[in-house]
């Protein structure tokens, strides 16, 4: 069962403000990395496992220049490599997507006060 | 025995650097060959920690660059000592850093250029903050490493030093990176580095940029000279625009002093606008800083192209800056060998955003850099001058043309090796060669360089000229024929030629050969070739001469060996 389930309409602007953080973070990512292997802008883009293209070099600029680019917009330091990051099947690098849900996920739990 | 030695300058071929590090540099690798600008530098990473190895036995070719990156409690272990605050004696870090430095020393050899990055530590290596800099902090041990790393560095000719922390910010090392990959930085240095690594490249290769047209309202002054008047233009005084403004003023000069020539290309009246230059009480920058000026309504391209022949420079070393996005556009457009920067809005961006451009990086300053300024003022009493005599042979004479020849030595050797590596068109075979490569190619005693400086009643163009041979039992080759096209057509390509034939004469040999290898910019060189007596072998694009016949010095021209007068 994924872990990181999409999230409600209620969060959907902080979705996206972490979303475009995603994006820019790839934008960055592509200038180092030969055509062929560079990531689409798209939720659906695989980060790691299977059809993925970055290799683990790669891999790792991603997660401290989102990191990085999160702390910058968000204001929150984000540890993108706890929860088991790389499982297959739960993992949140298994797409852009899953990456997004995940730091919503996070921001939300970090900054709403509990009902 | 060829000529065809030669390694001629390819702009499509990507260049070979070579990563020596103690840590791991792919990343920067990976930014350097994904970048199709100019120069293409294909990246290779020699295994990390083996840095004197890599140094002293790489798999490399000796065209290739390398850069060196280092950690300086790697190479100096003594520094590491201070870090972990154990009592260091200072000479036994100068002593491990010289080994370093020996090591780069001996590496020359290897390689085309080598580049290497001066030492950092962390933000976060506070080193007790308020020791940091006291006599045995490492702050201050760290500084004085710098500072004899660069001393030491200054006796080799192919080795450069890059400011390392100039791609630092408090987020630069990255502890993540260093445990997962074995990166000690963060992506965005590895990005900065490149841009400059790459600057470092072109500029070694003397393909940085020699003259900057700017515009006038709006750009060197606030408001428009036609509409309000030299009095009221915003410049300095107590007001931000204008305090700006001379700020870029300054910078421009700055660049200037440096050899960088200066035009204008304006849309106004010429006199308004010179009055403003002249009058002005605050102007930095007075007419006679520009080499020249292109005041009028014209098209803004044709004025840059008229600018850039004028001076004898191609349109690929000159930079263009307008305030307008339309001008910019039409430059662009109608000259893309032009470089034209997105220029910013905000005119207190203005001197920042210059003083930023890497396209005006020079290897080194040479003293005919320093003084490229007033040798174009001469240059332009020379034209005015030739206006006013009749005939172009008589006005040569009129001139006291003095050419003084000089075989390769230390004293002029970065002066022949930026020659060789700039000039375009009166360029026969344009070889482009390090330092390096040129010593090694003059090894043989059979090979000889001469360097030709010129002067005349107007003013000294100093070292504009260079002359090689390979010379065999009966044939001699001339390798290069360079001359700077600030000499160009002043006989001193005939002078030149005359001295090859006699140097061969004098050996008893019976051909001089001139192999001539066409580029997209050389072809004055061919039609001087193609007058200049010799017979051609179109086939071959050889040009021909039997040195028992004598080939005449032109008339007129005084030629010194050293500085002994020769017979001729």
């Amino acid at each position: 069962m994924d872990r990181y389930l999409p999230i409600s309409v209620d969060d959907g602007a902080e979705h996206d403000s972490v979303l475009k953080v995603i994006y820019e973070s790839i934008s960055d990512l592509n200038f180092q990395l030969p055509q062929e292997q560079r990531v689409e802008k798209s939720p659906h883009a695989v980060l790691f496992g299977a059809g993925g293209k970055l290799d683990s070099l790669g891999l790792a600029n991603f997660i401290v220049i989102a990191e990085q680019k999160l702390h910058d917009s968000l204001g929150l330091r984000i540890n993108l490599t706890e929860d088991d990051p790389f499982s297959p099947n739960t993992g949140h690098f298994r797409t852009i997507e899953s990456l997004a849900n995940y730091v919503s996920d996070l921001v939300s739990r970090r900054t709403k006060v509990p009902q | 025995m060829s000529s065809a030695n030669h390694l001629q300058a390819d702009r499509s071929t990507a260049l070979k650097l070579y990563l020596i590090s103690d840590f791991n540099l792919e990343t920067l690798g990976n930014y350097l060959s994904n970048d199709s600008t100019w120069p293409q530098v294909a990246a290779a990473s020699a295994p990390f920690g083996q840095v004197f190895p890599a140094l002293l036995h790489p798999h490399s070719d000796p065209s290739d660059f390398a850069l060196v990156w280092t950690s300086p409690e790697k190479v100096v272990p003594a520094f590491g000592d201070n870090l972990n605050n154990v009592e260091v004696d200072e000479d036994r870090v100068l002593a491990e850093l010289g080994e370093f430095t020996n090591c780069l020393q001996q590496a020359q050899r290897h390689f085309r250029a080598i580049f290497v990055v001066s030492w950092t530590i962390p933000a976060y290596e506070r080193g007790n903050n308020l020791l940091g800099l006291r006599r045995s902090g490492p702050r201050r041990l760290l500084l004085k490493m710098n500072l004899a790393l660069a001393e030491k560095l200054e006796s080799c000719a192919s080795v450069y030093l890059l400011d390392g922390q100039r791609w630092m910010d408090e987020n630069s090392y990255s502890p993540k990176l260093w445990y997962l990959t074995k990166t000690p930085f963060h992506p965005a240095v590895f990005s900065r580095a490149a841009g400059d690594l790459k600057a470092a490249i072109s500029a070694v290769l003397g393909a940085s940029r020699k003259l900057l047209v700017v515009d006038l309202d709006n750009v060197l002054w606030g408001g428009a000279v036609g509409d309000v008047g030299w009095e009221d233009l915003r410049l300095g005084g107590h007001d931000y625009v204008g305090e700006a403004l001379l700020d870029f003023q300054k910078a421009l000069k700055s660049l200037r002093n440096r050899g960088i020539l200066l035009a204008i290309a304006s849309k106004n009246d010429e006199g308004i606008a010179m009055e403003a230059l002249t009058k002005h009480p605050q102007m930095v920058l007075r007419p006679d800083d520009f080499a020249a000026t292109r005041i009028n309504w014209n098209d803004k391209a044709a004025n840059v192209a008229e600018l850039a022949e004028e001076l004898n420079l191609g349109l690929q070393s000159v930079v263009f800056i307008d305030d307008n996005p339309i001008e910019r556009a039409r430059v662009r457009e109608a000259l893309p060998e032009v470089y034209v920067p997105e220029w910013p809005a905000d005119k207190t961006l203005f001197a920042s955003t210059l003083l930023q451009m890497v396209c005006f990086d020079a290897a080194n300053i040479t003293a005919e850099d320093a003084s490229r300024q007033q040798m174009v003022a001469t240059d332009r009493h020379r034209k005015l001058s030739r206006q006013m005599v009749g005939s172009a042979e008589e006005w040569l004479l009129s001139c006291q043309t003095v050419v003084t020849v000089e075989e390769q030595c230390d004293a002029n050797r970065e002066r022949v090796v930026q020659l060789l590596n700039k000039t375009n068109q009166m360029n026969l075979a344009t070889r482009r060669l390090s330092t390096q490569e040129l010593q090694a190619w003059l090894q043989p005693a059979n090979r000889k360089l001469w360097t030709f400086k010129v002067s005349d009643k107007f003013g000294d163009s100093g070292l504009t000229g260079i002359l090689s041979l390979e010379i065999g039992s009966e044939i001699a080759w001339i390798t290069d024929f360079v001359l700077s096209c600030r000499v160009m057509g002043r006989n001193v390509e005939s002078v030149m030629v005359a001295f090859a034939a006699q140097h061969c004469a004098g050996l008893g040999l019976q051909e001089l050969r001139a192999d001539y290898f066409p580029t997209a910019k050389n072809k004055p060189c061919f039609r001087f070739w193609m007058s200049s007596g010799f017979s051609y072998d179109e086939g071959k694009n050889r040009f021909l001469w039997f040195p028992r016949q004598p080939y005449q010095f032109p008339r007129g021209i005084e030629v010194r060996l050293q500085s002994l007068p020769v017979s001729i």
